[in-house]
């Protein structure tokens, strides 16, 4: 199908026309074996140009042939059309367009005489075919050369959003590290302390025989636990967060989409899901709701959760009617970039309603350090 | 020269092509003369036809490697298409030489008539080639060699029938005689009829000439790399 709408096609199938005319001239025309050997001459030029992009001189031969054989055979005036259309191909339209003047000239001024009626419109619609052939490549190598550029910046720019993705994907990591690193040197630097001061003043308690001393040492040891105590309370504070992450704000988002009648389900150990995980996740579920709000007829949305050992699967599956035109749009497309860049995937079926599944796995995110930091 | 040998090794591999190759020929030598057609004797007249078969037959050679994925993998092989076309079909050649000899010579040897052997067999190897390029030519457009070989052997007939190889161009009419003159079987008719009359050499070497562009013609055409 595609090599249909090639023009060169059409330029080879208008070449070898010419020769299957020629041969019907032949045929009809009564002439001799002179003319039979320049039409296969014709076609070996014909075949050579199917073959290979001959050089523009090479339209000298077909002109050189048709001379030669000049004051044998009236078929020359007919094959003079293939240099003709050939010049006009290639861009020479004033060299072929002399050429099929001054043939006319000379046919008019009888310096040459043909038995054949209608040359000149013959070798015009040979010239005009020609030009609009050159016409048509030129075009064509135009709008290649375009898409191919526009093909370029588009790689260049999916290139470019997955290296910002995966950035980002980084960045998180290493902000929860730093937030990790933050809380165990709070731990050990405060509450650490204070406890193993605590107990080292419980086991120093045991061989103090004075009573008053046992006193200072007990009472140092509640004052070392009450400000354990306080320094835990800030620092329990501190880590929790304000805002709403993980399930808790997957469970805000549907609670707080009131068009349809959401269903929602969940299953697994939601805390082996990291946190730009529940970012994803949540994307996800606002984009496809958002899709059925503005664009869908469903009355229902079935949203399931479930977390396993190694993956983290999310599908949002409603009971809307697809109509034909229906497409994705940058929205899930943005998604299934930013999944990828994670090493999951994010999957659309239209067959029933519309489903958006995204499945990212759990084990290969993080790598070894995330593995030993989560043991 | 590796194509070459392998080539001609697998021309002989199996024993239709055996017998095709050597004993095929050598039957034609027997074959009875004509009172008033053909010309030579009926198995000289047929063995055009018999050599656009076994064209066909070693050419499949390339579809079959077509097929196979040789040429594919020839593309990232320290050898050239053109050199193995080359060598594949030098091979082809030599054995459609042989055979002419073997037909030609043998014929002598026996005492056919034959007018002029040199000629004949000069006329034999041009024809060869032409029908070695037209099996080229044939094999470029099918992948699959059945089809291709089935489909052939159609054509073959219409050439031989319009050709007049089978029976007398005469009881054709004038116009599907002028049609005839388009294939390259009448030419060898025309050669067949020349050997016989002992005409002008200038004629033999328009039919052979005609014969050698028909080759051109179709070895440009059949020479394209196709990989699937």
């Amino acid at each position: 199908m595609k090599a249909i709408k090639e023009p060169t096609l059409y330029i080879h199938g208008w070449r070898f026309l010419q020769i299957g005319l020629l041969m019907h001239v032949w045929i009809v025309g009564d002439l001799g074996f002179r003319a039979f050997i320049l039409i296969l001459l014709l076609l070996i030029l014909t075949s050579l140009r199917w073959r290979f992009r001959l050089p523009v001189w090479s339209v000298l031969l077909d002109v050189l042939l048709c001379l030669l054989l000049f004051p044998y055979t009236d078929i020359h005036y007919v094959a003079l059309a293939i240099p003709m259309f050939e010049l006009a191909l290639r861009g020479k339209w004033m060299l072929s367009l002399l050429l099929v003047a001054g043939f006319s000239l000379l046919h008019a001024l009888h310096v040459i005489d043909s038995t054949i009626d209608l040359i000149f419109w013959y070798h015009l619609h040979a010239f005009l075919f020609g030009c609009f052939s050159w016409l048509t490549i030129k075009s064509q190598q135009s709008y290649k050369r375009e898409a191919d550029e526009q093909r370029k910046a588009r790689a260049e720019l999916e290139r470019i959003k997955m290296d910002l993705l995966e950035a980002n994907h980084s960045a998180i990591h290493h902000a929860e590290l730093m937030e990790r690193y933050r809380i165990s040197r709070q731990l050990h630097d405060h509450l650490g302390h204070d406890l193993t001061g605590a107990l080292l003043a419980t086991q120093a308690y045991e061989y103090v025989k004075d009573s008053e001393e046992g006193d200072k040492l007990l009472a140092e040891v509640r004052q070392r636990l009450e400000r354990s105590t306080v320094s835990l309370r800030e620092a329990v504070h501190n880590v929790t967060p304000t805002a709403m992450i993980g399930v808790e704000r997957l469970d805000y988002i549907i609670s707080s989409f009131q068009h349809k009648d959401i269903a929602f389900y969940k299953s697994g150990d939601m805390l082996l899901v990291s946190a730009y995980m529940w970012g994803l996740l949540e994307a996800c579920l606002k984009e496809a709701l958002t899709n059925v709000a503005r664009h869908s007829d469903a009355t229902k949305v079935k949203v399931d959760l479930q977390v396993t050992e190694s993956i983290v699967r999310l599908s949002i599956h409603d009971n809307g009617s697809v109509t034909a035109g229906s497409h994705e749009g940058s929205g899930l497309r943005g998604l299934k970039l930013r999944a990828r860049s994670i090493g999951g995937s994010l999957s659309v079926n239209r067959q029933d309603g519309f489903l958006v599944v995204c499945v990212i796995p759990l084990e290969k995110v993080g790598g070894a350090d995330e593995a030993t930091n989560r043991r | 020269m590796t194509v070459f040998k392998f080539s001609l090794k697998r021309s002989f591999s199996n024993k239709t092509n055996l017998l095709l190759l050597t004993l095929f020929p050598i039957a034609f030598i027997f074959f009875p003369e004509g009172e008033y057609w053909p010309v030579l004797p009926y198995g000289y007249q047929y063995f055009g036809i018999v050599l656009l078969f076994i064209s066909i037959r070693l050419t499949t050679i390339i579809l079959v490697d077509r097929a196979k994925g040789v040429v594919k993998r020839l593309a990232v092989a320290p050898i050239s298409y053109g050199s193995y076309l080359c060598q594949n079909l030098l091979a082809f050649s030599v054995i459609l030489v042989m055979q002419c000899a073997i037909v030609v010579y043998g014929g002598v040897l026996l005492g056919v008539e034959l007018y002029q052997p040199h000629w004949l067999m000069l006329l034999y190897v041009s024809f060869s080639f032409t029908s070695l390029a037209i099996a080229l030519a044939w094999i470029s457009i099918f992948r699959s060699k059945e089809s291709a070989f089935l489909i052939y052997m159609s054509l073959v007939t219409l050439l031989a029938i319009l050709g007049g190889l089978l029976m007398p161009l005469q009881i054709f009419p004038e116009a599907l005689i002028r049609i005839a003159v388009l294939f390259p079987t009448y030419w060898l008719n025309q050669g067949m009829s020349w050997i016989a009359s002992e005409g002008s050499v200038g004629d033999f070497i328009l039919i052979n000439g005609v014969l050698w562009l028909y080759t051109i013609i179709f070895m440009i055409l059949g020479s394209t790399r196709k990989i699937h």
